[in-house]
């Protein structure tokens, strides 16, 4: 009978543990493999691994080199052109990569890949506050000798020298390479709607008030009906746009060598209060606590909404989806700026950098070092935006042609706008993309994610999004945003 | 040796079997005891740090918040779980009309077939405050508003267990139906001619019969309520999260997000100790030995 009760115990252990352990992952094998453990040394705090080279990657002869890459969103849009796409790297580098696109849940791939040991020679990230992460758990290269070394990557023309500065770690060393340029977001207005409500762009938070009520209550698509809201968002990083009226800045704000959340203080609560008229009133869509980025584009493309905050590149992506879909649409996607705060200012907010960095475990860090310079270069931009010749585009001379292939892929596989200024785009923007991304270089700002900023972020989410939503006043909510950020010593002011 | 030269084939055809359980459950099993005692980082030295892991879980108010989270949906959900089936597959058994049986085993059924995916997804857009048919049937009946159902944190912990419950509700019904028919007909024409009426046929005949399924659903379904994870992670969100993150969704932040794998192998343990306990309970107290 003991027998039979240890045995059932024992029967239960291991099946919960199996089950909870799959979620866990990682079968924690020592990954470091024969690379220098990249943080393992303790002895500077970081975790940026010596290249041990600082010569020029193009130096090196390309045969026999191998790649094997992890990526996001480089490459071919399917398993077939894929495949077409790695031979179009051995075509132009001599390199004989391998390039693996995992469909979904990509970060959680990255993981445990590195988790699990598996060796990749380049990995593509989109997250400052994760690379930092993995600087600390000494997965990264120490790229600065490659870098400063490299006629192509140190050349400010290819990439501007300040922007550097985005992809130190916190002992000022280089750890990755950009993929592509990143923009920003900022609100986003059907001009058209404007236009037949004889309505100006808003400037001022009034301003857009008046503009958003209008397109709740003025029938702007004009079926007749009450189905309009005058603005969608999708989670806090939406509401940048707005809350600039107020001078504050999303994520984690140094204010003299302290922490502080802007969106915790008091300043917020008007701004909260603000969006929670515009709930009540009808104004806001009642989904935007709920909404993914889909959704919220879903219902501007379907003449629903008539202000979001994305991503400038949507600007022209809005524009041309629905010029695809009916040439004589009245359709007209506009960026515009934020509300002005204090004094005139406006904040936006510019994303993390799309960047690559070489694993510390890498087999083949000198075929990756070669890719980067290829990937910043003209072929590298031209395969990273337009796609592969012969598939997504023709060349006659120096004038490009895209196939219906390469006009279904937007001129997007990886790398729809990029630095080098000596690389000049083959095709004119898609419309109002250029004006969107002017803004963005002009006004759009970096967030600062400190470490801690997930368990901070929960807590910001959770009462910001309450007193939008009008669940709790704006008061009570920036107290308790505070006390419970105070208590989890996540600010210190 | 004779036993053994007998049975050989039978033990050499249990081998892949045993190999299977020994890399896919207990290696990782290990492994993830060994990860909880480190401070485990992806690459480089990994040192062994005692109970650190352990005793920064168990000090952690998320994880606090998470364990009452996870008892209170997951209790519920076992409760409401294996009382609904059981009502729905008693009452199914009185109807005597077999088309309608079979169709309400169906479609009782279909959600079980779904994953949590594309039952998420549904729900989302059924309870929708913007042209969801929940708030068009609730407005057309005299509701003032929409309800945000999903946004808000009042309804976050009742969603969870209504959908999980719903979800395998057909499920669960079969198996209850499936020892209904097993028990022997003479019972019931002894308690008829006894003179006991329907209810008292349930009552004395069916329901005691029953125990044995009952006692292997309630203990299977005890097996999973720790490790609520994919309804959860499909429907929270960052207002209704404090109401419904539960151990799973801990351990998956802590390891996926915030890439503390240590702490998270720490997190997932207390998940199997918990599990193991619960199950011993639950065989205990329904004296599952005895079926």
């Amino acid at each position: 009978m003991t027998m039979k009760k240890t045995w059932a115990a024992l029967s239960a252990l291991t099946l919960a543990g199996t089950l909870v352990l799959s979620a866990c992952g990682g079968s924690g094998q020592n990954a470091a493999g024969g690379n220098a453990s990249a943080g393992g040394n303790g002895s500077t705090g970081s975790g940026a691994s010596s290249s041990g080279s600082g010569a020029s990657a193009s130096d090196k002869p390309a045969a026999d080199m191998k790649l094997r890459i992890l990526t996001a969103n480089v490459g071919g849009k399917t398993p077939e052109e894929n495949k077409q796409f790695e031979a179009e790297i051995k075509k132009l580098t001599g390199i004989d990569a391998t390039l693996e696109r995992p469909a979904s849940d990509y970060d959680q791939k990255v993981l445990t890949a590195l988790g699990s040991g598996e060796k990749y020679d380049l990995i593509e990230g989109s997250d400052l506050g994760k690379l930092a992460e993995f600087v600390d758990q000494g997965v990264v290269t120490d790229l600065t000798d490659f870098v400063k070394s490299s006629k192509v990557l140190s050349d400010p023309s290819v990439i501007p020298t300040s922007e550097w500065d985005q992809l130190k770690d916190k002992d000022g060393r280089i750890v990755a390479v950009f993929s592509k340029f990143q923009g920003g977001t900022m609100p986003i207005v059907r001009k058209d709607w404007l236009d037949k409500l004889h309505l100006q762009e808003p400037k001022t938070l009034d301003d857009y008030y008046n503009v958003l009520k209008a397109f709740k209550e003025q029938d702007p698509d004009g079926d007749g009906k009450a189905d309009t809201y005058g603005l969608s968002t999708s989670g806090l990083y939406d509401i940048q746009g707005f809350m600039s009226a107020a001078g504050l800045k999303y994520r984690y704000v140094m204010k003299d060598g302290k922490r502080t959340i802007p969106y915790a203080t008091e300043a917020a609560v008007p701004m909260y209060q603000w969006f929670a008229k515009l709930t009540k009133e009808g104004i806001m869509d009642p989904n935007f606590i709920t909404n993914d980025t889909g959704k919220m584009r879903n219902l501007f493309l379907t003449d629903r909404v008539g202000i979001i905050t994305y991503w400038d590149a949507w600007v022209g992506m809005f524009n041309s989806l629905k010029k695809q879909e009916d040439p004589n649409t009245s359709f007209q996607a506009e960026g515009i700026t934020s509300a002005e705060g204090p004094g005139g200012t406006i904040l936006m907010r510019r994303g993390d950098p799309d960047y690559w960095f070489i694993p510390a475990n890498a087999e083949h860090p000198d075929a990756a070092k070669k890719f980067l310079e290829f990937w910043n270069t003209q072929p590298g931009i031209m395969l990273g935006s337009i796609g592969i010749e012969d598939v997504d585009y023709t060349k006659s001379g120096d004038t490009y042609t895209l196939t219906d292939t390469g006009k279904q892929h937007n001129m997007d596989h990886g790398v729809p706008f990029w630095y080098n200024q000596n690389v000049k785009p083959p095709f004119p923007g898609l419309p109002g993309v250029q004006e969107a991304q002017d803004l963005a270089k002009k006004y759009a700002t970096l967030e600062l994610a400190l470490p801690g900023w997930s368990d901070a972020e929960k807590i910001v989410q959770n009462y910001a999004l309450k007193a939008m939503a009008g669940q709790m006043d704006a008061e009570e909510a920036v107290k308790k945003m505070r006390d419970e950020l105070f208590a989890k010593k996540l600010i210190d002011e | 040796m004779r036993t053994l030269r007998k049975y050989g084939p039978l033990y050499v055809m249990m081998v892949p079997v045993v190999v299977y359980f020994l890399v896919y459950a207990y290696y990782p099993l290990v492994r993830g005891l060994q990860t909880s005692f480190q401070d485990y980082r992806l690459m480089g030295d990994r040192p062994y740090v005692g109970w650190s892991n352990y005793s920064a879980v168990l000090h952690d108010t998320s994880f606090q918040e998470a364990l009452v989270n996870t008892f209170i949906i997951g209790g519920s959900i076992l409760l409401i779980g294996f009382a609904a089936p059981l009502v729905v597959a008693l009452s199914l058994n009185e109807v005597l009309q077999a088309w309608y049986k079979k169709l309400a085993q169906m479609v009782l059924y279909i959600p079980h077939l779904l994953s949590w995916v594309v039952i998420g997804g549904m729900w989302i857009f059924l309870l929708s405050p913007d042209n969801g048919l929940v708030n068009l049937l609730l407005v057309k009946a005299g509701l003032d508003q929409p309800v945000n159902f999903l946004a808000d944190p009042g309804w976050a912990r009742w969603i969870m267990i209504l959908l999980a419950v719903w979800k395998d509700m057909g499920y669960n019904c079969i198996l209850f139906l499936a020892g209904i028919m097993s028990i022997n007909p003479s019972l019931y024409e002894a308690a008829r001619m006894d003179g006991a009426s329907r209810w008292q046929q349930v009552r004395f005949v069916t329901l005691p019969q029953l125990s044995s399924t009952m006692k292997v659903i309630f203990l299977l379904n005890t097996l999973g309520i720790l490790r609520i994870f994919d309804e959860v992670f499909i429907l929270r969100n960052p207002t209704t999260a404090p109401k419904v993150d539960v151990l799973m969704m801990y351990t998956f932040q802590k390891g996926m997000v915030d890439i503390q794998i240590g702490t998270a192998a720490a997190a997932s343990f207390f998940v199997v100790l918990l599990t193991l306990a619960l199950t011993l309970v639950v065989r205990w107290v329904t004296r599952f030995d005895e079926v």
